[in-house]
């Protein structure tokens, strides 16, 4: 009954538009006072919940990121990204890709990704003969590239689910996250030969040069967070306030476009961003603790391994329903509730962690870009100033894309875990 | 001076919020310099860097639930017709209000308990460092609220706002 009750008041809440963090924190509520279980146990829980040491790490990674964000790298970035690819047959399509790879090493959210990206590609791809809703399409898309490419706000949550070091967590989606850039490049280069999309002249080696000098600052920052995790010489914690402090010189001093009376406001702001990411994660982690005290994780897996045992099917069976829960949900709210119980059942058949929490990122990161509720679409559509329909149409071959990098990051382990073990076996 | 008490609140608890993450870097930065220049590693920098983070949480979740930072689904409250989206992010807010105000007593019984013990290495009363939790619940308690009233007098349509200038 009290189980009943959870499930119903989760559901009920998040069907009603109530925030996600005050859904699950209703639902819990509901489910002890009908269990008879005294409420001190909420904020009890919600503090182990927010006073994890890996977590001190996600406001300086948010600072970093919208510092080097107001400080002027986007431009930066896309010229460099338009000197590399912009030359070939829907080169800016292509940058776009480029650039959303680039810029995932220094923001660590698709969100962020998607807005600075767009706004400075979306009008210029319309204005040079893209199609809009390819161009939002496009964009939308890439942009789940930031996520996998360290730093990884999603991926320091699941390091603080799993256990597993951030390092490890970050170097394991590094190479995934390079193969959907890939991928998505592919895609946009085969779409853009099929409707004769237009490509810029090759500006020369020079121009690569100089435009590799004018990001080299930004794109230091994530050599410098890579660096500091790598070398052991830093905590995360310690690597996000320093790549803050590093984004801040060279926002202030070296690209001199964040004006100094602009940057509390830029702390504030991230540190609300962050407050909203450790609430969720505070009141999810009282949902989670009832989740396992009424044996949740294993009754899931009993009731899977009772259907079938056959690991192909069960991590198909995981990426459907994550890929269906990814549509509604948002990404770091699935990732808290759903992580433990589906890799109880992931590891019962013989799934690597490191190995599950790749693709289960991966996955819900799409879920980023599907209708009906992927933010990453409703910001690049309303950029492009197009309804949601003509972008969901447009961005369906990359959706393609996606989920076959998906399957490859299920179904072969390698891919996230091959570069963890080399460094730090 | 912010003339109305709202836009006071909101500058206060966005003052609140940055002095957290003021705190949390500087403890950080002494950390990483007294470790790599000065040769010398304090104790208490990890401490306060988890103690500020509490606060941070604290004092930014109810900005958050007026920016809209604290995301929700509405792909179905906002598709309803007629005034349905209206009264659903009323019932939002007030639903926040109850989770919150049931909360207050418990939060309270739980920096209490903090009484009897002490930080290992800054040595502060665990009571004002659990009190964290009385400050979150009280804080998204204190947002809603607000939402709910500006609702109620017809100054808002309850959606979520970055400007200090809505009544919410």
């Amino acid at each position: 009954m009290s189980l009943a009750i959870l499930i119903g008041v989760f559901v009920g809440g998040l069907a009603a538009g109530i925030p996600v963090a005050v859904t699950l924190g209703l639902a819990s509520m509901c489910y002890l006072l009908s269990a008879g279980i005294p409420l001190v146990v909420m904020p009890q829980k919600m503090y182990a919940g927010i006073d994890v040491f890996v977590l001190l790490s996600i406001p300086g990674f948010i600072l970093a990121g919208n510092l080097m964000n107001h400080g002027g790298i986007t431009e930066r970035i896309i010229r460099l990204a338009n000197a590399l690819v912009g030359w070939m047959r829907g080169g800016l399509g292509l940058s776009n890709v480029a650039g959303s790879m680039l810029f995932g090493g220094i923001s660590g959210t698709a969100v962020a990704d998607a807005a600075s990206i767009g706004g400075v590609m979306i009008p210029g791809m319309k204005k040079v003969g893209y199609p809009g809703d390819f161009s939002a399409a496009v964009t939308a898309a890439s942009s789940t590239v930031g996520p996998m490419i360290p730093p990884s706000v999603p991926m320091i949550i699941v390091g603080s689910l799993s256990g597993i070091s951030v390092g490890r967590m970050f170097m394991a989606g590094a190479i995934p996250g390079i193969l959907l850039g890939i991928a998505m490049m592919v895609t946009t280069y085969v779409i853009a030969v099929r409707r004769d999309f237009p490509h810029q002249p090759w500006q020369g080696f020079a121009e690569l040069g100089r435009s590799f000098l004018s990001a080299f600052w930004a794109l230091a920052m994530t050599a410098l967070i890579v660096g500091g995790l790598l070398s052991g010489m830093m905590t995360p914690t310690e690597t996000a306030v320093v790549a803050s402090v590093y984004a801040f010189i060279v926002g202030v001093f070296i690209y001199g476009e964040l004006p100094l009376m602009k940057v509390p406001k830029v702390v504030i702001d991230s540190a609300i961003s962050s407050a909203a990411i450790l609430a969720l994660v505070g009141f999810a982690n009282v949902f989670g603790w009832i989740l396992v005290s009424e044996r949740i994780p294993q009754m899931v897996a009993e009731a899977v391994l009772s259907v079938t045992d056959n690991k192909f099917l069960v991590i198909l069976l995981i990426n459907l329903f994550l890929l269906f829960i990814g549509m509604f949900m948002e990404t770091i709210a699935a990732l808290i509730v759903l992580f433990v119980p589906l890799l109880t059942l992931a590891q019962s058949v013989g799934v690597d962690p490191l190995h599950f929490a790749t693709f289960a990122v991966l996955n819900l990161m799409i879920g980023l870009t599907t209708p009906p509720v992927g933010v990453c679409l409703f910001v690049c559509a309303g950029i492009a100033r197009l309804p949601l329909a003509p972008v969901v149409r447009a961005i369906a071959p990359f959706l393609l894309t996606n989920i076959i990098v998906l399957l490859l990051v299920s179904y072969f382990p390698v891919f996230s875990t091959w570069l963890p073990s080399l460094i730090f076996d | 001076m912010p003339k109305q008490p709202y836009a006071a609140v909101i500058a206060l608890f966005r003052f609140a919020v940055g002095l957290a993450f003021a705190v949390l870097i500087f403890s950080v930065l002494v950390q990483v310099l007294g470790r790599s220049v000065f040769n010398r590693s304090p104790v208490w920098t990890e401490e306060l860097t988890r103690f500020a983070l509490l606060y941070l949480t604290a004092f930014g979740v109810g900005l958050s639930y007026r920016s809209g930072d604290l995301v929700n689904v509405d792909i179905v409250s906002e598709a309803l017709p007629g005034r349905l989206p209206f009264i659903l992010r009323f019932v939002s807010a007030a639903a926040t209000v109850v989770l919150c105000a049931a909360l207050i007593v418990p939060s309270w019984r739980f920096a209490m308990i903090g009484n009897f013990q002490t930080s290992p290495a800054l040595g502060w009363q665990m009571s004002y460092i659990h009190g964290a939790m009385l400050v979150l619940i009280g804080s998204l308690l204190l947002f809603a609220l607000l939402r709910a009233l500006a609702m109620l007098t017809g100054r808002s349509e309850g959606r979520p706002v970055s400007d200090a200038d809505t009544p919410q």
